[in-house]
Formats: C-alpha cells, sequence, structure tokens
C-alpha cells in the first residue's frame, strides 16, 4: 500500500492548504520517525500476532486521479439503465429496480465483492464484519424496509399488527457492556458508580429524548424520521443543525462529563466524528428517529450478523445477482450530443477499457469519486462541503478471553474514556457453544485530527504501529488479553462515513447535490443523506430507482 | 564374620521386609482407591501377591553361582519397579480400559521378585551362620519388618508423602541395601564396577521421580483426602472432574454437581420413566446433554426401543464413560450398546439441521447458569425441539430446582408452553440436589399417567409419580416472561435464585 500515502494529494487545495500541509507533516513525519525508531528497536511483544492491513482497492485511487494510464475504451455496448457501485444504495436501487419488473439495467462496481461499507471477511474461527455492523429494527411506518425485511426472513410474521422478527437475528442476550469505573457494567449509558447529580443529567436527557421521538412540527411531520427526508421542516428543529451537538447540549444545560462522554461515543460511533464537529440536529436524530416496534423484542432492538451488514449486501444482491459486474471501475462519464450518457469503464481484472453508452445512470458511489468522474459535467456541487471522516477496524482472533470483574462478554463492549468505541463480538449469533475462540471487531474513528490530517497519517502508520495504538487500549479492558490473540486483520477506510457537519444536513450544499442533471443522471448514496447508515442508504437506492422509473414513463407507484 | 557385617546384613533383610510389604500395601490402596470396594481390591491384591512371592522362591532354586552378583540385581529391578509402579498405574489409569490387566501384572511382577529376595539372602548367609540362628534371624527381621510397615504406612508415609513418592523413598531403600551389599562383599563378586553404576544410576532415577512426580504427587495426595478426585480432565468445553468417596463417585462438570452415583438413580429414573413408560410403542429416542449414559441406561430398560441418538457436545465425556470400568458399571456400559449412536456436536447446531423424528426426547443440559447454556433453554431451541418431534412424541426437560429456583423452574415452563406445547411438570427429591424439577412437553391433548412401570426401579411407582406430580404451595406456579435468545430471563433468574443458596 506504498502508494497510499499520496492518496489524497490532489483533493487538497485553497484555503488551509498551508495549514494542512503543516500538519499532516508534522502527524506524517512523527508517525514516520517512530516507525524508524521501532525497526532499530524493535520488540518482540507482538511475535504470536500475524496478520496485515488491508482497505478498498488501492488502484482505483490511482485511477480516478489520473494516476494510472488507462487503455483507450475499445468496445461500446448499450445499457438502458446503468448503475454505478455496488453498496447498500446501488444494490438497493437495483432491487428496487427488478421489483417493479423493470430488468434493463446493469450495476457496476470496481471491487471484486458487492457491499462498499458493509464489506466482511471470515476466517476459520467466524465470519466478520469490516464496517457496517448492525441495522435497529424498522420503524413501523417505513413500509419498503419492512417488506425487503419480510422477503429475506428477518421478518417472519405479524402479530397484533406488529411485525416479529426472525429471532436468530436479533442480536442475542447479552448485549451491552460497558467498562466504567473499575467494573464492567450492564448497557453502555454510564451507571456504575455515577455520583447522583450526574446520574440525573443523563435522565434528564433521556426524558429530553423521549419528547423527541413523539415531537412533530407544524407540517405534521416527525420531527426526526428515517429517511432523513421525510422529516418536519419546521425551522424549530431544522435551526439546530445550524449549531455543533456540543453547543446545543452547552446551551440546554448539559454539563455531566459523563453524560458528555456518552454522547460523544455515541456520535462517534454513528458519524465518525465528535459532538463538536456534528451539527445538534444529527446528534439528535440518532437517538430520536428510531421508534421500530416489534412483537418479540424490545423497541429499537438490534437486528446482527457474524458477517454484520454483509448479511444485507447478500440478500440485496441475490436477487440482482447477473445484472452485477464486479471489478469494473467508472472512470469518466459525460452527456453525448444526443443526450444519452457516455460512460467510461476500465476492467481492472482483464486490464481494457470500454465505453457504455446508456440511456440513464443512477451513480451510487460517494461523492468525492464522482468529483473525480463527473469533471466534465456541471453540478454546481460544493465538493469541499463534505467530509469523510477515516475509520480503523482490527478484527481480532483471539483463543479466549482472560477473566474480568462484573458483566461477562457482550455483543457490543466499550471502555469508558478510550479513543475506540470498542469491539463488538463477531460471534454472537453463534448457536453452538464456543470452545472460547473467537473474532473481535475492533472499531477505531480516527477523529482526532480534521479529517484529511487523519486520512494521510492512517496510510502511513505501520502494522507494528497500529497495534501501538491497539493493544494498550485493550490490555486496559482485559489485562492479559496480549497472550490470547493470535491474528489481528487491520482495515483502513480511508473515507469511511459522510459527517453530518454543521449546516450539511439542512443547507443548500446536500441539497445541490442530490439534484439530477438533464433528467438520465442520477445520484443515490449515504452521503447525499448526511448520515451513513443502512436505512439511509436503502431509501438513497429507492429514491434514484423511481427516479429512473418515471424517467422511462414506467413508474408503477408502489 | 565381624560384628559390623553381621548387623548391616540383618539390616537388609529388615529393610527387604518392610519394603515388599509396602509394595504390596501400595498396590491393594491403589486398587481400592482407583475400583472402589476395598475388602474386594485388597484380598484379591493380597492373594494375588502372596502367590506371585510363592512363585519367586520357587525360582529362587534356579539361581547357582554368583547369587550375591545376583541378589544385588536383583534388588535393583525390586527397587524399580516398585518405585515407579504407582505412577505408572496412575498415568494409565485414565486411559486404559485394561487397567486391571496392568495393575495384576505389575502385582505379580513385584511378588514374583520380592519372593526371590529372602531366598536369596538366606542363601547368601547361610555359610556365615549357625542354621538354627539363621533361620531364626531373619524370620525375627522380616516380621519386625512387616510390622513396621504396617504401622508406618498409614500413619507416616500415606499422609505425608503419598503414594507415588512412598513407592519412590520404597524403591530407593531397595536399591540402598543392593549398594551396601555390593560394597560389603566387592571382594567377592564380579563386575562390581558394572553393578555399583547401575545402583547409582536407579538411585538417581528414583531420586528424580521422587522430586519431579510432584503433578503425580499432588494428583495422589488429594486421595488421602476425604472427597478423592480420581479423574480429572479440561476438554476444549469443560473441565471434568470425578470424585470418590467410599463407594460413592460424583461428577463434577466446571465445579458443578451432576450426579452422585448413591442417587443418581433417583433423577434419572424421574428423568425418564414418567414419559417413556407413557409411549408404549416408542422405538426412536433422542438423548441431548447426557454424555454420562445414565439416563440412556433408563431408556434402555424398554426392548421396544430400538435406537438411542445420543448428542453430546464433548468428545472427553462421552469417551470417559464408554471407557472408565467404574462408570461403565455405573451405565451398564449404556453406551457400548449397539442401539445407541453418540453424537459429538453441539445440541442447538445438530437439531437446526436434524431431520429425524423422535417418539421420546430427554434433553438434559447443565443448569442455565450462562448465557452460552441459556440458549438451550429458549423458545427458539424448544421450535427445533418440537420440530423434531414425532406425532404422540413426548420430550421432557431437565429444569433446575422448583424449590430453589421456583421462576426458574416456571420460565422453562412458560418458554415451552409458548412454542405451543402442553406441559406436564413434576418434581422430585434427589437428597444430593435437593428437589428437583422436570417438565414434559407434548402436542398431544392429554398425557395419561402410566400405571405400572418397567421392573428393577428403585425409586418410581405408581404412587410416588401422584406425588411428583403435585406442586407443593412453596413451588407452587408463578408468572414468568419466555426465555429468548435476545432476552435471557432464565440465565438472570437462575443467577438470582441460586446465589440466595450458594
Ligand atoms: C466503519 C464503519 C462502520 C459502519 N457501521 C455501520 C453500522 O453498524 N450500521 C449501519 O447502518 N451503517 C454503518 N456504516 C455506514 C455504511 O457506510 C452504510 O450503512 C452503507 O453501507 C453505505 O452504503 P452506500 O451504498 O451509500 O455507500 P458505499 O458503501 O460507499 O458504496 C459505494 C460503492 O461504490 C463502489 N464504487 C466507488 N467508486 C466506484 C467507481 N468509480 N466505479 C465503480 N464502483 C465504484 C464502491 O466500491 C462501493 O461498493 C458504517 C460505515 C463504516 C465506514
Amino acid at each position: 500500500m506504498s502508494g497510499r500515502r499520496f492518496y489524497n494529494g490532489g483533493f487538497v487545495k485553497g484555503i488551509g492548504r498551508r495549514s494542512f500541509l503543516l500538519k499532516a507533516g508534522l502527524v506524517t513525519g512523527g508517525i514516520f520517525l517512530s516507525g524508524c525508531l521501532r525497526k532499530i528497536k524493535p520488540n518482540t511483544t507482538y511475535k504470536n500476532i500475524s496478520g496485515s492491513i488491508k482497505g478498498p482497492n488501492a488502484k482505483a485511487g490511482h485511477i480516478l486521479r489520473d494516476k494510472l494510464p488507462l487503455p483507450a475504451p475499445a468496445t461500446t455496448r448499450k445499457v438502458k439503465t446503468l448503475i454505478v457501485g455496488g453498496g447498500i444504495s446501488g444494490l438497493s436501487a437495483a432491487w428496487h429496480l427488478q421489483k417493479q419488473g423493470y430488468n434493463d439495467f446493469e450495476l457496476l462496481e470496481l471491487e471484486n465483492h458487492t457491499g462498499g461499507n458493509a464489506h466482511y471477511g471470515s476466517n476459520s474461527t467466524s465470519a466478520y464484519p469490516l464496517g457496517a455492523h448492525y441495522v435497529t429494527i424498522a420503524n413501523n411506518e417505513d413500509t419498503p424496509l419492512i417488506n425487503f425485511y419480510r422477503e429475506c426472513g428477518i421478518i417472519t410474521g405479524f402479530e397484533n399488527g406488529l411485525p416479529v422478527y426472525n429471532e436468530y437475528y436479533l442480536c442475542f442476550d447479552p448485549e451491552e457492556r460497558l467498562l466504567i469505573n473499575g467494573q464492567w457494567q450492564e448497557g453502555l449509558v454510564p451507571d456504575f458508580g455515577l455520583p447522583a447529580a450526574d446520574k440525573a443529567q443523563v435522565k434528564k436527557f433521556f426524558v429530553l429524548i423521549e419528547e423527541l421521538k413523539k415531537a412533530k412540527g407544524n407540517d405534521g411531520k416527525h420531527a426526526f424520521d428515517i429517511p432523513l427526508d421525510n422529516s418536519s421542516a419546521d425551522e424549530k428543529y431544522r435551526s439546530l443543525d445550524k449549531i455543533s451537538f456540543a453547543e446545543y447540549l452547552k446551551q440546554q444545560g448539559f454539563h455531566s462529563a459523563y453524560l458528555l462522554w456518552y454522547l460523544n461515543y455515541c456520535c462517534k460511533d454513528d458519524y465518525g466524528q465528535q459532538i463538536q464537529k456534528v451539527s445538534a440536529w444529527a446528534g439528535l436524530h440518532y437517538f430520536a428517529s428510531r421508534r421500530g416496534k416489534a412483537a418479540n423484542a424490545e423497541p429499537n432492538a438490534v437486528l446482527t450478523w457474524p458477517e454484520g451488514n454483509g448479511w444485507l449486501t447478500k440478500q440485496l444482491a441475490a436477487s440482482v445477482a447477473p445484472r452485477i459486474i464486479k471489478n469494473n471501475i467508472c472512470y469518466s462519464l459525460s452527456h453525448q450530443s444526443d443526450g444519452k450518457l457516455a460512460v467510461q469503464v476500465y476492467d481492472i481484472a482483464k486490464g481494457t477499457s470500454a465505453t457504455i453508452i446508456a440511456d440513464n445512470v443512477i451513480m451510487a458511489t460517494p461523492q468525492f469519486v464522482n468529483k473525480k468522474i463527473l469533471k466534465d459535467v456541471n453540478r454546481g456541487v460544493n465538493y469541499d462541503a463534505m467530509h469523510y471522516s477515516p475509520w480503523f477496524i482490527a478484527n481480532i482472533t483471539v483463543k479466549g478471553l482472560p477473566q474480568s470483574k462484573g458483566a461477562g462478554l457482550c455483543w457490543d463492549n466499550v471502555a469508558y474514556n478510550t479513543p475506540s468505541v470498542g469491539y463488538v463480538n463477531a460471534g454472537q449469533q453463534a448457536i453452538s457453544m464456543t470452545n472460547g475462540k473467537r473474532v473481535l471487531t475492533w472499531y477505531l474513528p480516527l477523529c482526532d485530527h480534521e479529517p484529511r490530517v487523519a486520512r494521510l497519517a492512517a496510510y502511513t502508520r505501520t502494522y507494528e504501529q497500529w497495534l501501538d495504538m491497539m493493544m494498550p487500549e485493550l490490555e486496559f479492558m482485559h489485562p492479559g488479553i496480549s497472550d490470547f490473540i493470535e491474528h489481528v486483520e487491520c482495515w483502513i477506510w480511508g473515507h469511511g462515513m459522510i459527517s453530518p457537519a454543521v449546516n450539511y444536513i439542512w443547507g443548500a450544499d446536500r441539497q445541490a447535490a442530490k439534484q439530477p442533471i438533464n433528467n438520465n443522471l442520477f445520484f443515490a448514496h449515504t452521503d447525499l443523506s448526511g448520515i451513513s447508515i443502512f436505512e439511509e442508504a436503502f431509501h438513497q437506492g429507492l429514491r434514484a430507482a423511481e427516479q429512473v422509473l418515471a424517467y422511462n414513463g414506467k413508474h408503477a407507484n408502489a | 564374620m565381624n560384628k559390623k557385617l553381621h548387623a548391616l546384613l540383618l539390616l537388609s533383610v529388615f529393610v527387604v521386609a518392610t519394603c515388599g510389604l509396602i509394595y504390596e500395601l501400595i498396590a491393594g490402596t491403589l486398587a481400592s482407591y482407583l475400583l472402589g470396594d476395598s475388602v474386594t481390591q485388597f484380598s484379591t491384591i493380597i492373594g494375588a501377591y502372596l502367590f506371585s512371592m510363592g512363585i519367586g522362591s520357587w525360582i529362587s532354586k534356579y539361581f547357582d553361582k554368583n547369587i550375591i552378583s545376583w541378589f544385588i540385581q536383583l534388588e535393583l529391578l525390586v527397587g524399580l519397579v516398585g518405585g515407579t509402579s504407582s505412577t505408572i498405574l496412575f498415568l494409565v489409569f485414565e486411559s486404559a480400559a485394561s487397567f486391571r490387566i496392568i495393575l495384576y501384572s505389575l502385582v505379580g511382577l513385584t511378588g514374583i521378585l520380592v519372593g526371590l529376595e529372602i531366598p536369596l539372602l538366606m542363601r547368601i548367609l547361610k555359610d556365615r551362620y549357625e542354621f538354627k540362628d539363621l533361620v531364626s534371624n531373619i524370620f525375627t527381621f522380616d516380621y519386625i519388618g512387616a510390622l513396621l510397615a504396617s504401622i508406618i504406612f498409614p500413619l507416616l508415609l500415606i499422609p505425608y508423602l503419598g503414594l507415588v513418592k512412598t513407592s519412590y523413598m520404597v524403591g530407593m531403600l531397595n536399591v540402598a541395601v543392593a549398594l551396601i551389599v555390593c560394597f560389603n562383599f566387592r571382594k567377592e563378586i564380579k563386575a562390581v564396577a558394572y553393578l555399583q553404576t547401575s545402583g547409582i544410576i536407579c538411585i538417581l532415577l528414583l531420586l528424580a521421580g521422587f522430586v519431579y512426580a510432584n503433578a503425580i504427587t499432588n494428583f495422589s495426595e488429594s486421595l488421602t483426602y476425604n472427597e478423592t478426585i480420581i479423574y480429572s480432565k479440561s476438554t476444549p468445553y469443560q473441565r471434568i472432574i470425578l470424585t470418590k468417596k467410599g463407594k460413592v463417585l460424583r461428577l463434577f462438570l466446571n465445579g458443578n454437581l451432576q450426579f452422585s452415583s448413591d442417587d443418581e438413580y433417583r433423577y434419572h429414573e424421574a428423568l425418564v420413566h414418567p414419559g417413556l413408560q407413557a409411549l408404549p410403542n416408542a422405538q426412536n429416542v433422542l438423548v441431548m446433554g447426557g454424555g454420562d449414559g445414565l439416563a440412556v441406561r433408563e431408556i434402555l430398560k424398554y426392548p421396544n426401543i430400538k435406537s438411542v441418538t445420543l448428542v453430546d457436545l464433548d468428545k472427553g465425556m462421552t469417551g470417559l464413560f464408554k471407557s472408565n470400568p467404574a462408570l461403565l458399571a455405573l451405565n451398564k456400559n449404556s453406551l457400548l450398546s449397539p442401539k445407541v449412536k453418540v453424537v459429538n456436536a453441539d445440541a442447538f447446531s445438530w437439531l437446526r439441521a436434524d431431520k429425524q423424528k423422535f417418539d421420546f426426547m430427554v434433553i438434559d443440559f447443565p443448569d442455565p447458569s450462562n448465557y452460552s447454556v441459556g440458549k438451550l433453554y429458549t423458545n427458539s431451541f424448544y421450535k427445533l425441539a418440537k420440530g423434531a418431534l414425532a406425532p404422540g412424541g413426548i420430550m421432557v426437560v431437565q429444569s433446575t430446582s422448583p424449590y430453589v429456583a421456583p421462576k426458574s423452574f416456571w420460565t422453562v415452563d412458560t418458554t415451552l408452553r409458548s412454542v405451543g406445547l402442553r406441559t406436564i411438570p413434576y418434581h422430585n427429591n434427589v437428597p444430593s440436589f435437593g428437589e428437583w424439577g422436570y417438565i414434559m412437553a407434548t402436542e398431544n391433548p392429554s398425557y395419561k399417567k402410566p400405571d405400572h412401570f418397567v421392573p428393577e426401579l428403585r425409586f418410581i411407582t405408581k404412587e410416588s409419580l401422584d406425588l411428583m406430580f403435585y406442586f407443593p404451595k412453596d413451588m407452587a406456579k408463578v408468572k414468568t416472561d419466555v426465555n429468548k435468545l435476545n432476552n435471557q430471563v432464565l440465565v438472570k433468574y437462575f443467577e438470582d435464585e441460586w446465589s440466595t443458596v450458594l
């Protein structure tokens, strides 16, 4: 991955360039130096740990920045509808088109697998997520999502009007624990050892959330909804997008360190950013938009699989598999004089290029990629308004876990006041007894520096340096765990997820980026929602698919 | 003949005699510890030992020349065989089905060697003593040695050294005799250097055994305590410990008592017969958990049963109950029956893949004390179990104590009902567990109480069954939630209820 460290060079320009270069230089220089020192004084602490660093296809970055000379397109073919990108958004668009009886489409994916950020891996111990790992049960009025869940067996029926969820997919007990004040407590909301005043603040916050869950704006819509574009336009709520979550909490008189830690943890967990960096609207949305009820589970119950949302990817992809073309990167797209779209694609496996002439195209790719592909298309979009949080994921194969005080291993395991957002037990949904061997998926949002710097730093670090970052925290959580670790597979998402920065969700930039071009070039990606969750990706795909159907005059309103 | 040599030789007689008896005592003790029934073990061991000694004396007449040299070599051999015998027996006990053969071979060998000692010694001494003195001296010291052995063995050696170290120590004494004799008669024998070196090597070997056999020693020392651990093994899934006190065997999994051989019949009869006796046409039975084969033993009492499938996670467990003589005696070789198929698999996964239907099903898992085992008590699991039940079939679930843990017990009931099964809860008293509970579940609209039972039952009768079905006030039904994979209430109840007891 040596070339990786230049990956973002091209994105840096204009304001802040100098300070960026300075910071980037300092940070990567530091990492480089410590790397050299490490080489001089190699330490053998990790000698029983094997593994490597991986990430999304590195070639793609070079191709998109014209760093690799590509062969001229040798063939031309026609496709009615082309979907570019096989993440959840693109797959959902394909799934929906097919559901509506529209089959004249192809889906291009640059990787040798679909799924995007919901990708997964596996080893002899377990399958494990490499990115997205869970969803919560659907809001009951989200009919399209409920229909999808029914179709793939997540919902098995209805009782008293409430969906019955597949009990093998509902997160098995015990679900969550938090290491706080020297003990593992049940649940993630800080409680053990909290002074009464802090407990009162925690309670007050959740009272507020209960109100916001029920709140509706003057247009009769929910203040916070999923997909978020269904939320009320009432200024009372939308104005919350104009301040940071941290600012909002201060205004509301929330100052308990424990509560603030928890809310910051939640923002890191869902948005990869800290409370100062996300808008209050986004921060509250996380809590107030989920109103799912089930016949056989708690409200907002979690659904998960060993391979995380990779399982959902498989369900979406299964029905459209024949129309998926993998290992194909779209590197340029422009309108022809006849209004059709000329799409240039490069086959990474074969090393050949082709032109696809399409009537219409859904770009289910992130905007930082579209910026490169659509150089010749005038979208009027300010790409610099979009910030993507980098993530580091480690899948840790352990042969057991040392004994600890309090609650035992859960699905989600978090330690108070640590940089990471903890780890999930990938084998939580396994029904068989284990012999103690497991895979733990450890999530570290790289949000200590601004994303560009953090990303560059991430690409600079060596395997040992990542272990240097992880191990102290893991040892803090589980003294003695080092001896139990056999393998650590590292994965870096340079542009993990869009961050819902202040004024992004309800500002002009997102609105502009969502607009179709010439009514035949459509867009679907979670960065157009501003919040990166499965449900948003799903609805992004459905919305774009509906636009295609409308264009083709075949709109069969579902 | 000088005074010194005189005393030395008599000391040798004394030591040889003491050691000989101690070997016999070690073998007897070990056999009764490991195999139980001390009267039988002791008398057969002593019999075999004495008989072998007889053979030894008889063989002694074939030794003509170089008697001293032979005697020295014999002592070395006695020291080695006797010294290592208890180690060998401990080590093979776990694995060998033919443990008795090894035991009696060792006893026989030691007996023969010890039987040779005194006759040879007498012949060494015969030219140096008056025959009259010789016989009286030798016998006096032989008997004093025996007396000493029988006193110090139980009072000093076993409590302070344990069986293994005692053997090594006694072995060293034998070798020491060899060396002393060798030194004193060095002018009369050939190859002194060879004999001395061998002796020293033997001493060192035995010393090493004495020092390093600590693991075995710990194990053997535990034999002297009240409850003796006679088997312990960590499998990938659990720690199996088998203990013995008097005649009673107890099995512990991860420290939890699974059965006690003196009253397990109460548990296993209650688990099996109320259900199976009510199914006169039952042919295929499934047992999940219960790798001890004790439930299977009860099931095989019905001639109508054609096949029993036993699904137990742990090969270590079923393997033990297929091979250990004491345990085979307990489960009446049930796991070796041609009708029985043992499957080592995770019950949940196995059941999910299972296509076969069963007339009767025994669900005998460890108590739901953690979330992993708790999964086997969920509605999801019972749904699968219901799917594997043949029409008219009955399943029975061991359901912890309705007296100590009523909420836990009735949660199992509620959970079984939640998947559309009719339940018939019952209980009995198993002294080593206390008041214990079971729940039968069936899709049948009614359950007909059997009015007779297979012969040879020690606990269940028609009358006792009526009592078992009756729940007094202190165990009466309570309302509980359903135990689910995503909300394991049972583990929480169980922990609460038992923590107040333990
Ligand atoms: C670490 C991490 C954890 C997460 N955890 C969760 C979670 O627990 N729950 C949850 O709901 N969400 C989670 N998410 C959010 C997750 O990103 C979304 O749920 C969803 O998977 C996003 O889907 P998407 O289709 O919008 O985008 P992407 O996943 O980015 O899909 C874009 C696709 O386009 C392809 N592509 C890009 N460029 C080209 C090109 N030029 N040509 C062809 N193909 C191209 C990419 O390879 C990719 O497959 C997580 C994200 C990360 C990074």
